[in-house]
Protein backbone atom coordinates (compact mmCIF):
# COMPACT_ATOMS: atom_id res chain seq x y z
CA UNK A 1 0.00 0.00 0.00
CA UNK A 2 0.94 3.35 -0.46
CA UNK A 3 2.44 5.53 2.33
CA UNK A 4 -0.14 6.40 5.06
CA UNK A 5 -1.44 9.99 4.72
CA UNK A 6 -0.86 10.38 8.70
CA UNK A 7 2.75 8.67 8.39
CA UNK A 8 4.66 12.16 9.36
CA UNK A 9 2.57 12.99 12.11
CA UNK A 10 3.36 9.64 13.25
CA UNK A 11 6.94 9.93 13.47
CA UNK A 12 8.90 9.54 16.78
CA UNK A 13 5.44 8.32 18.22
CA UNK A 14 7.21 4.92 19.29
CA UNK A 15 6.91 1.24 17.92
CA UNK A 16 2.79 0.47 18.00
CA UNK A 17 1.86 -2.38 19.97
CA UNK A 18 -1.87 -3.86 20.02
CA UNK A 19 -3.78 -3.20 23.34
CA UNK A 20 -6.53 -5.03 24.32
CA UNK A 21 -8.06 -2.98 26.37
CA UNK A 22 -11.26 -0.55 26.92
CA UNK A 23 -10.90 3.06 25.73
CA UNK A 24 -13.32 5.93 26.19
CA UNK A 25 -13.59 7.33 22.34
CA UNK A 26 -14.48 11.28 23.98
CA UNK A 27 -15.65 12.52 20.30
CA UNK A 28 -18.14 9.66 20.15
CA UNK A 29 -18.96 9.71 24.13
CA UNK A 30 -18.58 5.75 23.62
CA UNK A 31 -16.30 2.93 25.15
CA UNK A 32 -14.63 0.75 22.67
CA UNK A 33 -13.10 -2.85 23.40
CA UNK A 34 -11.14 -4.95 20.82
CA UNK A 35 -9.17 -7.95 21.29
CA UNK A 36 -7.48 -8.61 18.39
CA UNK A 37 -5.85 -6.62 15.97
CA UNK A 38 -8.00 -7.29 12.72
CA UNK A 39 -10.19 -5.73 10.79
CA UNK A 40 -14.29 -5.80 12.06
CA UNK A 41 -17.95 -5.96 10.92
CA UNK A 42 -19.95 -3.72 13.30
CA UNK A 43 -23.21 -5.54 13.89
CA UNK A 44 -25.36 -3.14 15.67
CA UNK A 45 -27.60 -4.69 18.68
CA UNK A 46 -29.50 -1.27 19.90
CA UNK A 47 -29.31 2.07 20.97
CA UNK A 48 -26.20 0.99 23.37
CA UNK A 49 -24.51 -1.79 22.11
CA UNK A 50 -22.51 -2.55 18.44
CA UNK A 51 -20.62 -5.64 18.69
CA UNK A 52 -17.50 -5.87 16.24
CA UNK A 53 -16.64 -9.29 14.57
CA UNK A 54 -13.82 -10.02 12.86
CA UNK A 55 -13.73 -9.87 9.38
CA UNK A 56 -11.10 -12.40 8.79
CA UNK A 57 -13.34 -15.50 10.64
CA UNK A 58 -16.48 -14.06 11.89
CA UNK A 59 -16.19 -14.82 15.47
CA UNK A 60 -16.59 -11.78 18.13
CA UNK A 61 -13.83 -9.70 18.82
CA UNK A 62 -14.61 -6.31 20.70
CA UNK A 63 -17.69 -4.23 20.97
CA UNK A 64 -18.79 -0.70 21.30
CA UNK A 65 -20.95 0.68 24.41
CA UNK A 66 -22.76 4.06 22.84
CA UNK A 67 -24.11 7.16 25.02
CA UNK A 68 -22.31 6.57 28.07
CA UNK A 69 -22.88 10.31 29.60
CA UNK A 70 -26.43 9.40 29.05
CA UNK A 71 -26.27 5.47 31.13
CA UNK A 72 -23.67 7.73 33.80
CA UNK A 73 -26.24 10.50 34.02
CA UNK A 74 -28.98 7.46 34.62
CA UNK A 75 -27.48 5.26 36.83
CA UNK A 76 -24.35 7.42 38.31
CA UNK A 77 -21.01 6.55 38.87
CA UNK A 78 -21.40 5.14 41.75
CA UNK A 79 -23.75 2.87 40.54
CA UNK A 80 -21.03 1.52 38.04
CA UNK A 81 -17.67 1.60 40.53
CA UNK A 82 -15.39 -1.13 41.59
CA UNK A 83 -13.36 1.23 43.21
CA UNK A 84 -12.91 4.44 45.26
CA UNK A 85 -10.54 7.25 46.26
CA UNK A 86 -9.94 6.72 49.39
CA UNK A 87 -8.94 9.89 50.55
CA UNK A 88 -11.43 12.01 47.84
CA UNK A 89 -14.07 9.80 48.11
CA UNK A 90 -14.72 9.82 44.13
CA UNK A 91 -15.17 6.85 41.84
CA UNK A 92 -11.59 5.95 40.41
CA UNK A 93 -12.59 3.30 38.35
CA UNK A 94 -15.79 2.16 36.58
CA UNK A 95 -16.72 -1.66 35.80
CA UNK A 96 -17.36 -2.18 31.67
CA UNK A 97 -19.53 -5.42 32.84
CA UNK A 98 -22.07 -2.60 34.94
CA UNK A 99 -22.03 -0.62 32.04
CA UNK A 100 -22.53 -3.24 29.74
CA UNK A 101 -25.56 -4.39 32.34
CA UNK A 102 -26.57 -0.73 32.76
CA UNK A 103 -27.27 -0.78 29.13
CA UNK A 104 -28.99 -4.02 28.87
CA UNK A 105 -31.52 -2.88 31.21
CA UNK A 106 -32.59 0.14 29.16
CA UNK A 107 -33.80 -1.91 26.42
CA UNK A 108 -36.62 -5.15 25.70
CA UNK A 109 -36.03 -8.05 26.85
CA UNK A 110 -35.43 -10.14 23.78
CA UNK A 111 -33.81 -12.92 23.34
CA UNK A 112 -31.28 -11.86 20.36
CA UNK A 113 -30.24 -8.70 22.89
CA UNK A 114 -29.65 -10.96 25.84
CA UNK A 115 -27.29 -13.17 23.72
CA UNK A 116 -25.58 -10.02 21.91
CA UNK A 117 -25.21 -8.78 25.52
CA UNK A 118 -23.78 -12.51 26.61
CA UNK A 119 -21.79 -12.10 23.97
CA UNK A 120 -19.94 -9.02 24.98
CA UNK A 121 -19.58 -9.96 28.50
CA UNK A 122 -17.91 -13.33 27.60
CA UNK A 123 -14.98 -11.20 26.11
CA UNK A 124 -11.53 -12.94 26.65
CA UNK A 125 -10.73 -9.42 28.53
CA UNK A 126 -8.26 -8.36 30.19
CA UNK A 127 -9.10 -5.57 31.46
CA UNK A 128 -12.61 -5.33 32.61
CA UNK A 129 -12.41 -1.43 34.33
CA UNK A 130 -12.04 1.92 32.96
CA UNK A 131 -10.79 4.96 34.90
CA UNK A 132 -13.35 7.22 35.80
CA UNK A 133 -10.96 10.38 35.11
CA UNK A 134 -10.82 8.98 31.11
CA UNK A 135 -14.84 9.67 30.77
CA UNK A 136 -14.97 12.98 29.86
CA UNK A 137 -16.28 13.91 26.46
CA UNK A 138 -14.72 16.09 24.32
CA UNK B 1 1.20 14.57 19.98
CA UNK B 2 -0.47 14.35 16.46
CA UNK B 3 -2.02 16.95 14.95
CA UNK B 4 -5.60 17.51 13.46
CA UNK B 5 -5.71 15.94 9.86
CA UNK B 6 -8.56 17.83 7.67
CA UNK B 7 -9.83 16.29 4.48
CA UNK B 8 -12.71 17.57 2.23
CA UNK B 9 -16.30 16.74 2.21
CA UNK B 10 -19.49 16.96 1.66
CA UNK B 11 -21.47 19.41 3.76
CA UNK B 12 -24.21 17.63 5.33
CA UNK B 13 -25.70 20.74 6.39
CA UNK B 14 -25.55 21.96 2.87
CA UNK B 15 -24.89 19.00 0.20
CA UNK B 16 -24.82 21.18 -2.99
CA UNK B 17 -22.32 23.84 -1.47
CA UNK B 18 -18.68 24.05 -1.00
CA UNK B 19 -16.87 21.47 0.64
CA UNK B 20 -16.26 21.29 4.10
CA UNK B 21 -13.40 19.80 6.72
CA UNK B 22 -13.98 16.47 8.15
CA UNK B 23 -11.56 16.45 11.15
CA UNK B 24 -9.63 13.21 11.98
CA UNK B 25 -8.53 14.22 16.13
CA UNK B 26 -4.65 13.92 16.74
CA UNK B 27 -5.48 12.26 19.87
CA UNK B 28 -8.03 9.60 17.96
CA UNK B 29 -5.32 8.94 15.37
CA UNK B 30 -2.66 8.86 17.49
CA UNK B 31 -4.27 5.97 19.73
CA UNK B 32 -4.95 3.50 16.67
CA UNK B 33 -1.53 4.39 15.69
CA UNK B 34 -0.12 3.21 18.84
CA UNK B 35 -2.63 0.82 19.97
CA UNK B 36 -4.66 -1.00 17.10
CA UNK B 37 -2.69 -0.70 13.92
CA UNK B 38 -5.55 -2.51 11.70
CA UNK B 39 -8.04 0.21 12.30
CA UNK B 40 -5.09 2.71 11.88
CA UNK B 41 -4.28 1.51 8.53
CA UNK B 42 -8.12 1.39 7.74
CA UNK B 43 -8.10 5.44 8.23
CA UNK B 44 -7.01 5.62 4.38
CA UNK B 45 -10.24 3.84 3.96
CA UNK B 46 -12.12 6.53 5.90
CA UNK B 47 -10.42 9.41 4.27
CA UNK B 48 -11.17 7.46 0.96
CA UNK B 49 -15.33 7.43 1.88
CA UNK B 50 -15.33 10.90 2.89
CA UNK B 51 -13.71 12.51 -0.29
CA UNK B 52 -16.05 10.12 -2.26
CA UNK B 53 -19.37 9.66 0.21
CA UNK B 54 -21.95 7.92 -1.54
CA UNK B 55 -24.56 8.42 0.98
CA UNK B 56 -24.68 10.88 4.47
CA UNK B 57 -27.23 9.98 7.05
CA UNK B 58 -28.13 12.13 9.84
CA UNK B 59 -29.35 11.70 13.34
CA UNK B 60 -26.71 8.98 13.73
CA UNK B 61 -27.22 8.67 18.35
CA UNK B 62 -30.31 7.96 20.10
CA UNK B 63 -28.36 9.85 23.47
CA UNK B 64 -26.39 12.40 21.34
CA UNK B 65 -27.71 15.66 19.06
CA UNK B 66 -26.56 15.91 15.45
CA UNK B 67 -23.65 13.72 14.12
CA UNK B 68 -23.57 12.15 10.62
CA UNK B 69 -22.55 8.76 9.07
CA UNK B 70 -20.37 8.82 5.51
CA UNK B 71 -20.93 5.58 4.02
CA UNK B 72 -19.36 4.41 0.75
CA UNK B 73 -16.79 1.69 -0.69
CA UNK B 74 -13.15 1.78 -0.52
CA UNK B 75 -11.14 -0.76 -3.40
CA UNK B 76 -9.58 -2.33 -0.39
CA UNK B 77 -8.87 -2.12 3.13
CA UNK B 78 -6.40 -3.74 5.53
CA UNK B 79 -7.84 -7.11 7.26
CA UNK B 80 -5.02 -7.99 9.36
CA UNK B 81 -1.06 -7.30 10.09
CA UNK B 82 0.39 -7.75 6.76
CA UNK B 83 -2.74 -8.50 4.81
CA UNK B 84 -4.50 -6.10 2.34
CA UNK B 85 -7.57 -7.42 0.71
CA UNK B 86 -10.53 -6.12 -1.93
CA UNK B 87 -13.62 -4.36 0.25
CA UNK B 88 -16.00 -7.18 0.27
CA UNK B 89 -19.36 -6.42 -1.83
CA UNK B 90 -21.91 -7.72 1.34
CA UNK B 91 -20.10 -4.75 3.50
CA UNK B 92 -20.05 -0.61 3.58
CA UNK B 93 -17.07 1.38 5.02
CA UNK B 94 -19.21 4.12 7.23
CA UNK B 95 -17.78 6.82 8.39
CA UNK B 96 -18.99 8.71 11.84
CA UNK B 97 -18.86 12.47 12.85
CA UNK B 98 -19.47 14.19 15.51
CA UNK B 99 -21.68 17.16 15.33
CA UNK B 100 -18.36 19.33 15.38
CA UNK B 101 -17.21 17.36 12.02
CA UNK B 102 -14.58 15.16 13.97
CA UNK B 103 -14.01 11.73 13.34
CA UNK B 104 -14.64 8.97 15.81
CA UNK B 105 -15.61 5.90 14.61
CA UNK B 106 -14.65 4.18 11.23
CA UNK B 107 -15.88 0.76 10.40
CA UNK B 108 -17.32 -1.99 8.11
CA UNK B 109 -21.36 -2.77 8.23
CA UNK B 110 -23.42 -5.08 6.75
CA UNK B 111 -24.63 -3.95 3.56
CA UNK B 112 -29.08 -3.38 3.71
CA UNK B 113 -30.32 -5.94 1.65
CA UNK B 114 -32.91 -3.75 -0.40
CA UNK B 115 -29.80 -1.28 -0.85
CA UNK B 116 -26.40 -1.89 -1.34
CA UNK B 117 -24.95 1.63 -0.66
CA UNK B 118 -26.74 1.51 2.64
CA UNK B 119 -25.84 -0.20 6.32
CA UNK B 120 -28.08 -2.91 7.22
CA UNK B 121 -31.55 -1.30 9.11
CA UNK B 122 -30.09 2.57 8.36
CA UNK B 123 -34.43 3.36 8.11
CA UNK B 124 -34.81 2.29 12.32
CA UNK B 125 -31.27 3.36 12.88
CA UNK B 126 -30.40 7.05 11.93
CA UNK B 127 -33.06 9.94 11.75
CA UNK B 128 -32.67 10.34 8.08
CA UNK B 129 -30.41 10.53 4.76
CA UNK B 130 -29.37 13.73 4.05
CA UNK B 131 -27.77 13.15 0.86
CA UNK B 132 -27.16 10.56 -1.90
CA UNK B 133 -24.55 10.16 -5.15
CA UNK B 134 -26.36 10.61 -8.47
CA UNK B 135 -23.40 8.64 -9.87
Amino acid sequence: MEKHFLADMMEGEGEPTFRAEPWYNAYGDCIVYKVADEAFVADRVDEWLTVYNSAVDGRAIGFQIKGVRAIITKFGLDGLAVSWKADAGCVQEISIMALLLAAYEQGPRTLSRRRAYAAAMESPAKRRTISADELQPA
Amino acid sequence: MAADFACKTIDPSNPTGPKVDAIFPGDYTLRLYKYSRVDYENLRAARHVLEHAERVFFGVREFNEGGWCYTGRPIEWYVKEGVVASFPDNLIFAVYLNPNMRVYECRAEYVAPDNARCPKDWQKRYGGLTWKSTS
